[in-house]
């Protein structure tokens, strides 16, 4: 087994580096749960809607746990979950709009939530111990959602041409903002994996492209041609824009600000 | 799209009988896999399979309720 990181051994680039990749992966999560939580009254079936909603509970279960972890590095996690506004939010750009159609919702189950999983099993594969201990879970779990991905991938692909130009179209547009995240290579990404909290963002990009090869190419989409999104924006680990207001008032339980307990 | 109908089976400790807990309509296996999971995730449970209604093969009687149409009823 690897040592286990020391966060008192990192330097000033260490500690926000690590803030930031463990923002970008709980911001990623949260939004993930609230493009699921979208489709919980208007899935295919019922079945598919409590998946979708039981799908939704994880990204959130998951986010909490991922938050908690900013408290090693100085941050508080109430203030961070619940009075951000949308441009300060790290999550990946491919989660910034609700989807419009089941095929929108199924690409990003499969495009984007198995390139968080792939980020999240190099963070898990680190030195840092609240990963190696917390995140395993949170894979097994996500296991569930990328066989329904797949299952719901391959059934769209074999459909009507409408909905696998749907597909087609959402896999091309997801695919961009996702892999310029995932493949993110600046300042602070190598101050990770130097530090061996992570992998390299190309082992990474290779994992994905590999795991994704296959379904893409029923759509005609070759993952290995997809080119990643520029405007990185390196202080938000992320591209340009943000995730829609509507969306981060629910994140943030605006709403029910008054009620909030914690 | 056509549906099927699988049987959920599950058991909530190890040397427990597997009992019969429900079912789920789904398009193929791997959807009624996480749909069963998904759906019936009120125990922490040991073990849990399906299997597609139409593999049921009844032996003493034709009404019960896994021989319905062939097998692909509710």
């Amino acid at each position: 087994m690897k040592e286990l990181l020391e966060i008192r051994d990192l330097d000033g680039t260490g500690i926000s580096a690590l803030r930031r990749l463990i923002l970008t992966l709980a911001d990623s999560k949260r939004m993930m749960g609230i493009r699921y939580s979208d489709w919980l009254l208007g899935a295919p079936s019922i079945e598919a809607g409590i998946a979708v909603s039981s799908m939704a509970q994880d990204e959130w279960g998951h986010a909490r746990l991922l938050y908690a972890m900013l408290k090693d590095v100085g941050l508080e996690p109430l203030k961070i979950e619940h009075e951000r506004p949308a441009e300060e939010y790290m999550s990946v750009g491919a989660l910034d709009g609700a989807f419009e159609h089941w095929a929108g919702i199924v690409a990003a189950m499969t495009v984007v939530d198995e390139a968080i999983s792939v980020a999240l099993l190099g963070f898990s594969r680190g030195r840092y111990e609240a990963a190696r201990t917390r995140v395993p879970k949170m894979l097994a779990e996500e296991e569930f959602h990328a066989s329904l991905a797949k299952a719901w991938y391959r059934r769209i692909a074999e459909s009507s041409s409408k909905a696998r130009s749907l597909l087609r179209d959402s896999t091309k547009g997801l695919l961009p903002p996702v892999l310029a995240w995932l493949g993110a290579d600046d300042e602070a990404a190598k101050a990770m994996v130097t530090a061996g909290v992570t992998k390299s963002s190309e082992s990474m990009t290779e994992a994905y492209r590999d795991r994704l090869r296959d379904l893409a190419a029923l759509v005609e989409v070759n993952i290995d041609q997809v080119q990643p999104d520029s405007g990185w924006d390196k202080d938000r680990a992320r591209g340009p824009g943000c995730p829609d207001e509507d969306a981060v008032e629910r994140v943030r339980g605006d709403r029910n600000r008054a009620l909030l307990v914690e | 799209m056509i549906e099927r109908v699988y049987d959920v089976f599950a058991r909530k400790h190890r040397g427990d009988q597997l009992a019969h807990i429900g079912y789920v309509d789904a398009l193929d296996d791997e959807m009624a896999r996480v749909y069963a999971w998904k759906t019936y995730d009120e125990e922490n449970w040991f073990e849990m399979c399906v299997i597609r209604r139409s593999n049921i093969i009844p032996v003493n009687r034709q009404d019960g309720p896994f021989s319905g149409s062939k097998g692909e009823g509710k």
